[in-house]
């Protein structure tokens, strides 16, 4: 039975059906299944095959990141019972945020998305997040991998502030930061002492796999 | 034929990627249009053309054509020529033995081939340029088999490894036996040469009867400019007009030399050239399929080499010579692609691209020649026939041209996404994105990827794609007996021994 819907959830969100899979993930918990299970066989399996699909030129980002927004949906359901019942990793744990004073979050999407596919652990922060912000949520959540998303030019600067306040919180060396967007390069991300730069989406998978040991998917 | 025929055609789930209906532009308006048809006239009427094939010049001598039989000059009165445009055959089809390759000449559809009879071919493994083998057009046909791009076949190079007078009809086995679309057997340059080639066409349509209806194998027959007709590539093109073999007229005068310095004035002497061709062959076998076949071709004047490199010039060339052939209403074939490069370069693309638009400017041609041509025309090359593809792809794919219904203009999804937020993920994006044309050779990896791949270009990419078709295309084999049919009149026109 659990089999059955399991096999129908990770089918709902690779067809990106928020309907089924919400209704899917309920019918799980409802049948006793155990939300560490509903979270390793039924969602993450779902991206992880995503992501697989999508190195074969199956499946294209804007899939992936619909899939992702429905796995969000599903996680939601569980999560309050995953919390209650034990804690529960998959693979690293990455934050993403895209700096203060900035609302581009396209690019920050795709990553969380396609870090979705490799099975990391994603804690999306949203847009326009204060240094002080992300220096809180550091600290809460215990990320192995910080990622900063900047678009513009002028909140680029914003990218070395946060890195300034980890440092002075005393938890730069507990985190390794990524950096992304149009205008970073690899020299800036040298230059502000980030521990690495992706230039696409894609791109941020292959760097928390070297950034963590942990391999992907 | 004394055999029985089994090479029966079959349907295979492929089609030919074609360019579909095409606005034209008009050069000429129409008094420049008149102007210059009735400059071609006056040249037919008072210059006339040299024809040296006594037959030729015998058998015109009993028409209306008014023959000098000594110079053996022929000059064609206005009536003649008009009476041969009006029997022309307005449409028709180039048969393949693979139906879905059949192509029906009708200005619906425009027809991509690869290049032909090039003297030279780059290796596709040490990337030398060398002369080409036997094995070479086998493997090169093979290939052009593979692409749905390339509609129809010339023989993509020369043979060195074989007699030069036996070329034509290895060529022709070659192009029969490695592929299942159209051949084009543009090398056949005297009457035993055609003779041959029909009698293959014969045995793959089975029958001669049947080549009629289904013409799996044509021809052209090329004048000399300005204004002459060798005698054999004459007598060849009426071999093929008695079988109902389909033969295009082709004229393909160098401007400055062999025609005047004037794009106008080449104009004249290439359309010349071509009715003059058109009315010997529709006066001597009314009805006969045939083809206005315009190629550019212009002088380097420091050097005087023949350069097939295109600039604006062959441009406008094509546009009047495509106004007047659609003024006769007959089926065309138009030259395209012509580069000095020596490599997929810039000056490569930038080329290519330029013709290739000045091509669609030129309104519905129905075969649009070729393909592959690299160094003015003298090179084949693999990796270029792949990038010409992608092009001609994304010329195919404007011509599709987008829709602007309710379902495109997308409002109700505008406003369910809202400010803001994003398309990513709305099902009307997964519903239609498949619909965006995707490059195969253009680039856009990141630098770091390119980089780590070793800064590939895009003809790496080209010559590692053409390697993996070459290794592993398949053709649809021929039959047993047809091909032994074929084999043994190879072997009957050919000098004994001489297959490599």
């Amino acid at each position: 039975m659990s089999e059955e819907l399991l096999s129908r959830l990770r089918q709902s969100i690779i067809a990106a059906d928020p309907e089924v899979a919400t209704a899917t993930t309920r019918d799980l918990l409802d049948a006793g299944t155990s939300p560490a299970r509903i979270l390793d066989e039924g969602l993450t399996r779902a991206m992880l095959e995503l992501g697989e699909r999508w190195k074969h030129g199956e499946f294209f980002l804007p899939e992936i990141v619909a899939s992702a927004a429905v796995f969000t949906d599903c996680n939601d359901l569980i999560e309050p019972t995953l919390l209650a019942s034990a804690e529960h990793r998959i693979g690293a744990r990455v934050m993403v945020a895209t700096v203060k004073g900035d609302l581009h979050d396209l690019g920050k999407n795709m990553v969380v998305a396609m870090l979705k596919t490799a099975g990391f652990d994603v804690i999306d922060l949203g847009t326009d997040v204060s240094a002080a912000e992300i220096v809180d949520a550091v600290r809460r959540e215990a990320p192995q991998v910080v990622g900063l998303s900047a678009l513009l030019t002028t909140t680029l600067p914003e990218q070395r502030s946060v890195i300034e306040a980890l440092t002075r919180a005393g938890l730069r060396d507990r985190v390794k930061v990524m950096v992304g967007g149009a205008p970073v390069t690899h020299e800036w991300a040298e230059a502000i002492g980030a521990d690495g730069y992706g230039q696409h989406a894609p791109d941020a998978v292959r760097l928390v796999s070297e950034l963590t040991g942990v391999v992907a998917g | 034929m004394t055999t029985p025929m089994t090479a029966a055609p079959s349907t295979s789930q492929r089609r030919p990627r074609t360019l579909g209906r095409r606005p034209h532009v008009d050069l000429l308006d129409p008094a420049e249009l008149e102007r210059t048809h009735e400059a071609t006239l006056e040249v037919l009427e008072r210059t006339g053309v040299s024809v040296r094939s006594d037959r030729v010049v015998g058998l015109l001598a009993q028409t209306d054509a008014v023959v000098d039989t000594e110079r053996r000059i022929v000059r064609f009165p206005r009536a003649m020529v008009e009476c041969a445009l009006a029997a022309a055959p307005r449409s028709y089809l180039l048969a393949a033995r693979d139906r879905a390759f059949d192509l029906l000449l009708d200005r619906s559809q425009g027809y991509y081939c690869i290049e032909g009879g090039l003297s030279h071919i780059v290796d596709l493994h040490t990337g030398q340029v060398r002369l080409p083998v036997y094995k070479d057009l086998v493997e090169a046909t093979r290939f052009a088999d593979s692409l749905d791009e390339i509609s129809f076949l010339w023989p993509c190079t020369a043979i060195s490894d074989v007699p030069p007078q036996d070329q034509a009809v290895h060529q022709t086995y070659v192009q029969l036996a490695n592929a299942s679309k159209h051949v084009v057997a543009m090398t056949t340059y005297n009457e035993r040469d055609a003779r041959a080639v029909v009698e293959m066409g014969a045995v793959l349509a089975g029958g001669t009867a049947a080549l009629r209806d289904r013409p799996v194998v044509s021809s052209f027959a090329c004048s000399i400019s300005p204004l002459t007709w060798d005698g054999q590539p004459l007598e060849a093109a009426l071999v093929f007009a008695a079988a109902g073999v389909p033969c295009g007229i082709v004229s393909m005068p160098v401007s400055t030399a062999g025609a005047p310095t004037t794009t106008a004035g080449h104009v004249v002497v290439a359309n010349a050239e071509i009715l003059s061709g058109i009315t010997i062959l529709q006066t001597l076998h009314p009805g006969a399929p045939t083809y206005y076949c315009p190629f550019s071709a212009d002088m380097n004047l420091l050097t005087g080499n023949m350069d097939a490199a295109w600039g604006p010039e062959p441009v406008l060339f094509n546009l009047a010579m495509a106004q007047l052939g659609r003024r006769y209403g007959l089926p065309m074939c138009i030259g395209t692609n012509g580069t000095g490069a020596k490599t997929q370069d810039w000056q490569a693309g930038a080329q290519h691209m330029l013709i290739l638009m000045g091509t669609l400017a030129c309104g519905d041609i129905d075969l649009i020649a070729c393909t592959g041509g690299i160094d003015s025309s003298r090179v084949f090359s693999y990796e270029q026939v792949l990038l010409d593809c992608e092009l001609w792809d994304v010329a195919a794919r404007l011509l599709e041209g987008t829709p602007f219904t309710a379902e495109y203009l997308a409002v109700e999804v505008i406003d369910e996404v809202g400010p803001g937020k994003h398309f990513l993920a709305h099902k009307h994006t997964r519903t239609h994105m498949r619909e965006h044309w995707r490059a195969r050779f253009f680039a856009s990896d990141t630098w770091q990827e390119w980089e780590e791949a070793g800064r590939p270009d895009p003809g790496d990419r080209a010559r590692q794609v053409a390697r993996e078709l070459v290794a592993t295309h398949s053709p649809d084999p021929l039959p047993d007996d047809v091909d032994r049919e074929l084999r043994s009149i190879v072997d009957h026109f050919t000098s004994k021994g001489a297959t490599p």
